[in-house]
């Protein structure tokens, strides 16, 4: 699990600068020049915005809605920001609140619009299927993945690959997914997933725990072929 | 049984390589065993692998584009914050009458609506109707009483040795609205007997 590294203390530092600065101007109302400022911290954290957002949706447009309401709420609610705390630790927060109640909303609907929800592909359910069924989804966004110097053949185990992993990823529980992107898609530590999630420490490394063996064992077909693939020294031990 | 205890009788296997993992603890197993460190690194390989795939896969969905794109939309947004909401009026002869001078528009409400009551009130109070029913019989009386005596002169025959009865039984006989009328005049009202 990483660290808080220097460059990271130095990330903060100016996001902390930046996010006073727009407070200032915001109070001065100076507002054309807050938001210039507030563009600098949106360009910052927008492609880590984006990544949480997307694993926690899965979906891109939903994605992409969750991560500009955020950004709206936060630079509206930026007086009540409070400097002692990273802001992107208090942003990210916001998005995830965002992220559960756009999750919440697509249960109810999907509840309610329970024939729409079973047709194959459908939103919210796509990598459930194809983990389960073996359907393909209907978006597949792995299948924009360049080829860059791969052989036909590495780019497709390159996607096959990623499209196990999203799927064993989709079958994890709520919790169990947020911490594990939050550790090791966006390399938080134990205290900093406490903060963002609100869950206790130690609760948050038994969900780690929890997901990285589930992970294991639903990846554990991925392995083998893996291992049976590669030649012994370049094994790489990934689905 | 501890973990040490657990973790000292064997190579550890893949549950408890997570559960390091995640404590970030440190064991002597893993530098007394090749098998295991071996075993351990390539779990470490594993996870990092997973979560590049995954980043991978979200920078996939997110170009540089999209992000460039959603960016200015976040600006826009921002700005239409600061703007005050502009209320478009449709239909626009909606507006023409819904809109104006409210205070007159209430004005006239409420005097509409005290007319109406005390309209009612004064009626319930002042039998208006009776007056102005008797008000018009006498009017119809005062203006139909000479009309109605020059017409008989007119139709009536000319004068001649007949009596009072004679002339009544030929009215009678040659029915004619002038001639009732006269007979009409002559004759007294119910609405006259009930004063």
């Amino acid at each position: 699990m990483a660290g808080t590294s220097p460059a990271l203390v130095a990330a903060r530092e100016a996001d902390a600068g930046a996010a006073s600065a727009v407070k200032a101007l915001q109070a001065a109302g100076q507002l054309e020049d807050a938001r210039e400022r507030y563009a600098e911290l949106v360009k910052r954290h927008q492609r880590r915005a984006a990544r949480i957002a997307y694993h926690y949706l899965r979906d891109a447009a939903e994605a992409d809605e969750a991560v500009q309401d955020a950004f709206v709420k936060a630079y509206q609610h930026l007086a009540s920001f409070r400097e002692e705390l990273p802001f992107d630790v208090w942003f990210t927060r916001i998005l995830i609140n965002g992220c559960l109640d756009r999750i919440k909303a697509r249960t109810r609907r999907e509840r309610w619009l329970l024939p729409m929800s079973g047709r194959p592909g459908s939103r919210g359910s796509a990598a459930t299927a194809a983990a389960t069924d073996g359907a393909p989804p209907e978006r597949d966004l792995t299948d924009r993945v360049p080829a860059g110097g791969l052989s036909p053949e590495q780019a497709l185990l390159g996607r096959e690959r990623r499209r196990a992993i999203a799927a064993a990823l989709a079958n994890l529980p709520e919790r169990q997914r947020s911490v594990f992107v939050l550790s090791h898609v966006e390399g938080r530590t134990s205290k900093e997933v406490s903060a963002l999630t609100g869950l206790n420490e130690s609760t948050v490394r038994v969900h780690l725990f929890r997901a990285i063996r589930k992970l294991r064992a639903l990846l554990a077909g991925d392995n083998a072929a893996a291992g049976a693939a590669e030649p012994k020294g370049q094994r790489r031990v990934t689905s | 049984m501890s973990l040490l205890d657990r973790l000292g009788r064997g190579h550890l296997s893949d549950s408890q390589f997570a559960e390091l993992w995640t404590a970030g603890a440190a064991h002597p197993h893993l530098d007394a065993c090749p098998q295991c460190r071996a075993g351990y690194e390539a779990f470490g390989a594993w996870l990092s692998g997973v979560g590049s795939e995954l980043r991978a896969e979200a920078d996939d969905a997110f170009p540089a584009d999209r992000l460039a794109l959603q960016q200015a939309q976040i600006a826009r947004r921002l700005e239409a914050l600061e703007r005050p909401a502009r209320v478009i009026p449709f239909p626009r002869a909606a507006r023409a009458i819904i809109s104006g001078n409210s205070h007159v528009r209430r004005w006239v409400s409420v005097a509409a609506g005290a007319a109406l009551i005390a309209g009612f009130g004064l009626g319930q109070v002042y039998p208006i109707r009776t007056v102005l029913r008797e008000g018009s019989a006498q009017t119809t009386a005062h203006f139909t009483a000479p009309v109605a005596a020059s017409r008989a002169r007119d139709l009536t025959p000319p004068p001649s040795n007949e009596t009072d009865d004679e002339m009544l039984s030929d009215a009678f006989a040659q029915p004619r609205v002038s001639t009732l009328s006269a007979l009409d005049e002559m004759t007294p009202h119910a609405r006259d007997l009930a004063k």
